[in-house]
């Protein structure tokens, strides 16, 4: 997992962190800000209801108010201070208004009524107090900030040795996968958590994967031993029975079926198992090909159209082009002909026949074991193609099944790893 | 162009050798013993068999067989280790007889010495083509002046200074090693080396070429016969043999391509 990758676990847990980081700074920053803001007011107050008390005593007295305080009717007052003093608290005594509007910023004003229909208005500098809130808020962020810079980090670093048991257990399962089954995460470290509990939980499920399969394959390579000897005994005593004779040819040509069934089940269930792994060569395809047609000893025509180099299994290209050859004379009919062309990424063998094509269950669910499609596509156990496809899977290879549009079955077998072709001449 | 199977033994019913052939069948399952055994003798070969490993160790010690036929599950001592038993005193050519064909069984009968293998079941022509091919290169006697222009390595040749005399030379010498094209016979700072025939018949393949790769398919269809159905494995457990025995850095592997004698 790059480290750049925003997605990753650990800038995930590091958001979080942040996240909460900022949650519990609004939360603290909102109520030191409330604090400090009924602070001022309060300091604001006491500096106007003593300037005002004492500013009465005197306008009581001498009917004249102090410098600072002003005598006005209520005629004579701001809008906002008159609505303040008209929804005054009966019980106190004046009525306060901010006014926040430059060029009075940050004044408080507080109106009180007197005796004679006048109101005293006295007015207090709040911006000191103003100023000193904005400066806290400020510092409160600016702390967030230099704390983020330091928690982030230290959150996704402090995430590496738990991503570090997660990116072993990839490995480990994606190894698991590529067939070596032997690989385990292991228990690891000290840390009692999920991490470990699933940890434990997939080399629970390795080691019974391990066990099924090792038993399949236990089993496969048994059933060989069982079935072979005794078909190696019937075949060569049948070999040792009189050339010519009817009823020895008989038992011969069963005895070569039934070769031919054991074997291709036995093939299937390695394939089934996964116990089978590709031996790659350079191998000059259209030489192989040619042979392998030839050695069917079927009438098949080989058209060679390039002469790729192709890193592959020869044996297995083998198995696979046999199937298609012996299925085409099976089920469809002459001309059979195989083709070798050179692809963009490798090179592609074709095999057709003019008979009446693939069925369409084939072509919709693919080749099904001991299905021959329908009745007319004649006798066989529907293993060869089955066998085929599972050999392409183990090379890496695409083996298609369809219909060419003038009639007839086309396999086309897709093989990569193009090593250039043969020079001219060369052979 | 190695020749099919089914060509090389095509038409073959039952010919007669002169001096027969000894084989020793050594298979614990009595109707595949049997039955290998006729099938063998109507080619002409002289069979003798044994029912399971220590009986075919006995067997082997106590008359000269020409080629071994070894099941590989076979009971007291199976056949593997007959076969590292065998290769403790003799080069006798073996061809192992596997039912399983699993990876494991193939590559640990070659790596205990035997020649070649094949998989139960096998046709009687198939094995007899397997069995002429070892009693070929046992009895391998080399033409070089048909062969070496063929693989046109002759220029390359470390002595080709003789070869304008039309005489290959018969003394082939790389560092420490020396191999006699005539006498077969090789030699690791003037010490004898004894190689099975098939080491020997792949060491003089290498030596006919030297310092030039040779791919393994090229080395399974000169050395063994086979065409693209063989097992490459077969020449690489062979290598691995016939190191041990020459000395490890005298063949070089060339990866992704085969391998190559070394000159110096």
């Amino acid at each position: 997992m790059p480290l750049l990758n925003p997605r990753a676990l650990r800038w995930k847990i590091a958001a979080l962190t942040a996240a909460a980081c900022c949650a519990v700074a609004a939360v603290i920053g909102v109520l030191v800000h409330q604090a400090m803001a009924e602070r001022s007011e309060h300091t604001g107050n006491e500096r106007l209801s003593a300037r005002l008390a004492a500013a009465e005593r005197e306008y009581t007295r001498t009917g004249s108010a102090p410098l600072e305080v002003e005598v006005l009717t209520p005629e004579q007052l701001d809008a906002p201070l008159a609505r303040a003093l008209a929804t005054k608290d009966p019980a106190a005594l004046y009525a306060t208004w901010n006014d926040r509007k430059p060029p009075n910023w940050y004044w408080m004003w507080a109106a009180m009524p007197v005796d004679g229909g006048r109101v005293l208005v006295a007015r207090t500098d709040m911006s000191s107090e103003v100023r000193g809130l904005q400066l806290l808020d400020r510092s409160i962020v600016k702390a967030v900030f230099a704390a983020l810079l330091v928690v982030v980090p230290l959150a996704a670093l402090a995430t590496e040795p738990m991503n570090r048991r997660l990116r072993r257990g990839s490995r480990t399962a994606r190894a698991i996968a590529d067939g070596d089954l032997g690989a385990r995460i292991g228990p690891g470290g000290r840390a009692r958590d999920e991490i470990t509990e699933m940890s434990a939980a997939v080399d629970e499920m390795a080691a019974a994967l391990q066990h099924k399969l090792e038993g399949e394959r236990r089993f496969t390579a048994d059933v060989a031993h069982e079935l072979r000897t005794p078909l190696m005994g019937l075949s060569t005593a049948a070999g040792l029975l009189p050339e010519g004779d009817e009823a020895a040819e008989l038992v011969r040509d069963r005895a070569r079926a039934l070769n031919g069934l054991v074997e291709d089940l036995l093939e299937i269930s390695r394939l089934d198992a996964g116990a089978e792994q590709a031996r790659t060569d350079a191998v000059p395809l259209a030489e192989l090909v040619t042979d392998i047609v030839r050695r069917t000893g079927t009438p098949t025509a080989v058209a060679i159209r390039a002469t790729p180099i192709v890193e592959t299994d020869p044996r297995r290209v083998e198995r696979i082009v046999v199937n298609l050859v012996t299925n085409a004379h099976r089920h469809g009919a002459d001309p059979v002909r195989v083709a070798v062309e050179a692809t963009a990424t490798g090179a592609r063998i074709l095999v057709r026949d003019q008979g009446p094509g693939y069925p369409a269950a084939l072509l919709t669910e693919g080749p099904q074991r001991f299905r021959t499609g329908t009745p007319e596509r004649g006798r066989g156990h529907g293993l060869g193609l089955t066998i085929a496809l599972g050999q392409a899977k183990v090379l890496g290879a695409r083996l298609a099944f369809a219909n060419a549009p003038e009639g007839g079955a086309v396999a086309t077998l897709d093989l990569d790893g193009g090593r250039g072709s043969v020079p001219a001449g060369a052979r | 162009m190695q020749m099919s199977v089914s060509e090389q033994v095509g038409g073959v019913s039952a010919p007669r050798v002169p001096d027969p052939v000894s084989v020793l069948v050594v298979e614990d399952d009595a109707t595949i013993r049997r039955a290998v055994q006729l099938s063998l003798e109507r080619y002409g070969y002289r069979v003798a068999v044994a029912v399971n490993g220590l009986d075919g160790l006995e067997a082997f010690r106590a008359g000269s067989h020409d080629l071994l036929i070894l099941d590989v599950m076979l009971p007291e001592l199976d056949g593997i280790g007959l076969c590292r038993r065998i290769r403790e005193q003799s080069l006798v050519p073996v061809l192992m007889m596997s039912a399983r064909g699993d990876a494991l069984d193939v590559v640990s009968g070659l790596e205990a010495g035997a020649d070649d293998y094949v998989v139960k079941p096998v046709d009687t022509p198939v094995l007899v083509a397997r069995i002429r091919t070892l009693l070929r290169r046992a009895t391998f006697r080399p033409a070089q002046p048909e062969t070496t222009p063929a693989r046109g390595a002759a220029p390359t040749n470390p002595a080709a200074a003789s070869a304008d005399t039309g005489i290959p030379p018969a003394e082939l010498v790389f560092g420490d090693l020396s191999v006699n094209t005539l006498g077969l016979e090789v030699h690791r700072g003037g010490q004898p080396v004894a190689l099975t025939p098939t080491e020997l018949r792949l060491l003089l393949e290498f030596a006919a070429a030297p310092g030039a790769v040779l791919d393994r398919r090229r080395l399974l269809r000169d050395v063994w016969d086979y065409g693209w159905e063989g097992d490459t494995r077969v020449v690489d457990l062979c290598v691995l043999r016939l190191r041990k025995k020459i000395g490890a850095e005298r063949i070089e592997t060339v990866r992704g391509f085969g391998y190559k004698l070394v000159r110096d």
